[in-house]
């Protein structure tokens, strides 16, 4: 069954859903099932009408009243000047595009937006490798130990992340470390006091770990799961052709799971883009601002300093680059929804 | 057990004798599972510390087990309003959530209409939604509306905030239904809501419970809203309970990792409990995409 | 089996969402209103700030002359505090009486969110009010909060360990320098002083010390003051100082938690703490089973005459401008920070914290924390008194980049001016 569908969902017939629907405005849904048999193994051949118009509407308009609108209300904040202040006095002082040119044009900004795209760019590339092996080896494991590295898999996964980052920041502490004393044992030399936040390169690499740690559960889960849906068949053929594993992975697994692989970076670049109780936790930004991401940086100018109207126009360009990184991505993912 | 609600796992079993690779891979396995585990075992084996053997030179491995950080967690004031109000505001999010996103992804998986695309565009984009930000937006919305140190108001936010995944996930799983199982009901004289009912909706099983499991730990560990919006201790959750052992005079990392152990507990239950499925799921509905 | 299960859930969950929007409309509005016309008096105080039976006896006292007037206490946590006071007195129904960090106040008075008690001074008791603790509750000339209490930080130190050295407690930084050395060559091992490399209230009052200031006003301007000669004589005598501890250069006092997560440990000869910072030192080492043997001196100053300077930290008691209960709420304070309960608090603090007046102050005994610190309070100081001090200390506290950076060995000079950037850009905005 399963490969069969795969099949399905991929060699379907390529019609434009937005032009063929709509026009017919059928009768109520009950009386409808009577043209069902014209295209056999068409995935949405039922008759419309206003019913998709209803079964979508709730979802459409929860996320009008509770997310479009705070949305809208945050891009107007951004054009007003909202300290303090006029938080408390919801006086509104309108200053056109200067939260957005006093951003732009801060050199500091820059600096951000470049570290937290490196940031984010290695460590979604660390994620969906380590994620992928650990997927790939839960579907070699045995009975047992599959389901013993799934379970650690789970706890990390429901560690909650403020004992998470506390314990991480334990483990890595200068003067009760773990991670120290580790090192120290095993007779390395320098590591009484090491100090593992000495820089914001070495502070980012703490809390890439910690976030690798954190995600790499989610992928590695799903990609087993991903794995259990193809079927033994097509490995069988690929081992008969001679294939390595590495062949094997690239030309049976990847092209089975490409969806998988598609939709599970898209949000974990969403999601570690914009981590932020992680990476301000760990060492509030510091030291000298150097591990400073972008949420990090929209807390501390925005939030922090009572600069709401700065926070929302940071925000904003987050939303606008993110759009724009993730653009190919959509229309990749839009490509796929028509087949 | 219904057969047809999970794609029969189909593993490739080796069955060699033991080999350096099978081996290899065991200790992989072994070693991987150490790493995970660590954190969270040090979380917990803290917890069962006296605060001076919590954080010290050479860490203490063993150790006599006390209680007393617990009774610290759990005895602050309010603590069984917290969880009341977690679970309801996590439980009512996530069903909210399945139930909204079935009917929506029912009709973008299987239904054509003007406009499908787009809204599968807009779903894609909402997961993309700054909520950390929007809290000042969705704070002065509240301000506004008399909607602060309101537990409904929070369900709703947290509902909006797991539903683009969930409609997102559930759409994949409905897709990867074959039409024919539905168009055989209705050819047997169900109506198009039974034949959903009857075929459709067992077959997502999987699907729903991956969902649920994202959904609840999403809106269980929610954080920056609630400390804004809900100010009254009567109306706050766990989330909030957990920092509270961390004050400018002197942290209690006893009782904080106490509460965050019995904190990650239910997010395990969940899991334990729906395993199986879960993790079959998941992706099951991204693969299909 | 399962599939009825699941259904069952569905179905559930149809139901609830019918309950949550019926409820959506009358949802989250029966906040404070109490039946019968009583009224209730919502007070805000910080987690560790008064004892319970203070607190109660207090409230007390109050509902007794306010009868139908019911005090509700809610107790904060620091840690996010600012946000969190913020949004609550820009809503309807603020808490009405609100505790604020002495050096936060004056951002909060500049907002309109605070009451102009500058009417009441004379029911407050304004004149017999310590002179060091009222600079920060007035703005331009208003008073937007009453003192209630204050603490500064003392040298904490090992008895022990200052016996086998032969230290006694120094009068002066040269003999205190002279000190450290002394303990560092009996137990090279231990810490002669524990201090991280960002503990800048030590700081501000070794500026304070110079006759200098962290921030400075310029006409109407205020401008970050580090990179003055008095500032970097100042710093470098504080690098001198952690030069005897291995203590972590970019961290503060508080992580680790030096009083309960450091100092129990053992290995550290002296430290600079508060009052509640010994005490918790003292509890966590009885809970490890040790016993602590300390001795507490003021800090140093340049000269014997005079202790050196300290912050005065400390905490206001402050009235919401949009509270309903604005008059009872300033009754709530005049009782609360009146004479007859400030003698009374000080004594159930057994003096570890200052009482806004010093009638009210406790008799500390001999040999204790206390009275160490009363000996130095008299040198005590706040940090400039201007709404955008608030901004400064925010992280990332500049002040605190600054010091780990001359501690890592750059010039005094040249880092503090990069931190006076900071703060002239930051201290200028409300």
């Amino acid at each position: 069954m399963t490969v069969d569908s795969q099949g399905t969902a991929t060699a379907g017939p390529q019609d434009a859903p937005g032009r063929a629907a709509g026009k017919s405005q059928t009768p109520p849904p009950s009386s409808g099932p009577k043209e069902v048999l014209q295209p056999p193994r068409g995935r949405r051949s039922l008759p419309s009408g206003v019913l998709p118009y209803l079964l979508v509407a709730p979802a459409l308009l929860s996320m009008a009243v509770l997310l479009l609108y705070p949305l809208i209300r945050n891009v107007i904040l951004s054009f007003q000047q909202l300290n303090r202040k006029e938080f408390i006095t919801r006086e509104t002082i309108w200053t056109g595009f200067d939260n957005y040119t006093g951003l732009l044009g801060d050199t500091d900004f820059w600096t951000v937006v470049v570290r937290s795209v490196v940031f984010t760019a290695v460590n979604v590339a660390l994620i969906m490798a380590i994620g992928t092996g650990i997927g790939l080896l839960l579907n070699r494991l045995g009975k047992k130990m599959r389901l013993l590295l799934s379970l650690a898999l789970m706890f990390a996964w429901a560690m909650p992340i403020v004992a998470s980052v506390t314990v991480f920041r334990w483990l890595f502490d200068e003067q009760f470390g773990v991670v120290n004393w580790l090192m120290r044992t095993l007779g390395l030399s320098g590591y009484d006091q090491h100090n593992w936040f000495e820089t914001g390169f070495s502070t980012l690499v703490i809390v890439l770990i910690l976030l690798v740690w954190g995600s790499v559960p989610f992928v590695a889960l799903n990609m087993y799961a991903g794995l259990t849906t193809i079927g033994s068949e097509l490995y069988e053929a690929a081992k008969m052709d001679g294939a390595s594993g590495w062949r094997t992975f690239w030309a049976v697994v990847f092209p089975n799971l490409r969806s998988f692989f598609m939709i599970t970076t898209f949000l974990e670049i969403i999601w570690i883009f914009k981590a932020f109780a992680q990476v301000y936790a760990m060492n509030l930004g510091g030291p000298d601002r150097g591990s400073e991401t972008l949420p990090v940086f929209a807390y501390i100018e925005g939030v922090g300093q009572f600069h709401y109207g700065v926070a929302a126009a940071i925000s904003v360009l987050t939303i606008v680059m993110l759009i724009a990184v993730l653009s190919f991505y959509f229309r990749l993912i839009l490509k796929e929804e028509e087949l | 057990m219904s057969a047809a609600a999970t794609p029969t796992p189909q593993k490739l079993r080796t069955r060699k004798p033991l080999t350096v690779a099978a081996v290899a891979k065991n200790l992989g396995a072994l070693v991987l599972a150490a790493v995970f585990v660590f954190p969270v075992y040090w979380m917990f084996s803290s917890s069962l510390k006296p605060q001076h053997e919590i954080m010290t030179k050479d860490p203490v491995f063993v150790f006599t087990p006390t209680f007393e950080n617990y009774r610290t967690a759990t005895g602050v004031d309010l603590f069984w309003t917290y969880v009341t109000n977690s679970l309801t505001v996590t439980l009512g999010a996530v069903l909210l959530a399945l139930v909204v996103a079935l009917a929506a992804s029912f009709a973008i998986a299987r239904l054509k209409f003007r406009g499908r695309k787009g809204i599968v565009l807009v779903v894609m984009m909402a997961q993309m939604a700054p909520w950390e930000v929007m809290v000042i937006a969705m704070y002065m919305i509240s301000r506004e509306n008399d909607l602060l140190n309101s537990i409904p108001m929070l369900t709703l936010i947290y509902f909006v905030m797991v539903l683009p995944f969930t409609i997102w996930t559930l759409r994949g799983f409905i897709a990867a239904v074959p039409v024919e199982l539905e168009e055989a009901a209705q050819i047997d004289g169900c109506t198009r809501g039974q034949a959903f009912r009857k075929v459709i909706f067992p077959l997502l099983a999987p699907g729903l419970m991956s969902t649920s499991l994202f959904g609840f730990i999403t809106a269980w560990n929610e954080f920056a809203m609630i400390l804004m919006l809900n100010k009254e201790k009567e109306s706050q959750t766990l989330t909030l309970w957990l920092t509270q052992f961390q004050t400018a005079f002197g942290s209690d990392w006893g009782a904080t990792m106490a509460a965050s152990t019995l904190f990650a507990l239910p997010v395990l239950i969940v899991f334990l409990f729906l395993q199986r499925k879960a993790v079959g799921g998941m992706t099951a509905g991204a693969v299909k995409g | 089996m399962k599939r009825k299960l699941i259904a069952a859930i569905g179905v559930a969950g149809m139901m609830v969402s019918i309950a949550a929007c019926g409820s959506e409309s009358d949802g989250g509005k029966d906040g404070g209103k109490a039946a019968g016309g009583d009224k209730t008096l919502t007070v805000w105080v910080m987690d560790g700030s008064a004892p319970d039976a203070w607190m109660a006896e207090v409230n007390k006292a109050f509902e007794a002359k306010h009868p139908g007037v019911k005090v509700k206490v809610e107790k904060q946590i620091w840690n996010g505090i600012q946000e969190k006071v913020t949004t609550a007195l820009s809503e309807d129904t603020p808490p009405d009486v609100l505790e604020l960090g002495n050096t936060q106040t004056a951002g909060y008075a500049v907002t309109g969110g605070l009451a102009d008690l500058s009417g009441d001074k004379a029911k407050l008791g304004y004149d017999a009010w310590n002179k060091g603790m009222v600079a920060s509750n007035e703005l331009d000339g208003k008073l937007y909060s009453a003192p209630w209490y204050a603490a500064n930080r003392v040298v904490v130190y090992d008895k022990a360990a200052f016996k086998k050295a032969g230290v006694t407690p120094p009068k002066t930084r040269a003999e205190w320098i002279a000190g450290l050395k002394k303990l560092k060559a009996s137990d090279p091992k231990s810490q002669a002083i524990y201090l991280p490399g960002q503990s800048w209230y030590v700081l501000a009052g070794l500026i304070w010390d110079e006759g200098s200031d962290l921030a400075v006003k310029d006409g109407d301007k205020w401008k970050g003051n580090l990179s003055s000669p008095e500032a970097v004589s100042a710093m470098n005598f504080y690098k001198e100082l952690a030069s005897y501890s291995t203590a972590p250069k970019d961290k503060d006092e508080a992580t680790p938690q030096q009083s309960t997560d450091v100092i129990p440990k053992g290995g550290v000869s002296s430290w600079i703490g508060l009052g509640w910072e010994a005490g918790g030192a003292i509890d966590a080492m009885k809970k490890a089973g040790k016993t602590a043997d300390f001795g507490y001196f003021p800090i140093p100053g340049k000269t014997a005459d005079k202790p050196g300077s300290v912050f005065l930290g400390g905490s206001n008691l402050a009235v919401a401008e949009r509270s309903k209960n604005k008059d009872l709420a300033k009754e709530w304070l005049a009782l609360a920070a009146g004479k007859e309960f400030m003698t009374k608090y000080a004594a159930a603090t057994e003096g570890a914290l200052l009482p806004n007046t010093d009638s009210a102050q406790f008799k500390p005994a001999a040999g204790s924390f206390a009275e160490a610190m009363a000996a130095s309070s008299a040198s005590g100081k706040v940090t400039p008194v201007t709404p955008g001090w608030a901004n400064v200390e925010t992280a990332p506290n500049p002040i605190k980049d600054y010091m780990t950076k001359v501690l890592k060995g750059e010039d005094a000079k040249k880092a503090g001016e990069a931190a006076d950037k900071v703060i002239d850009e930051r201290i200028n905005q409300q």
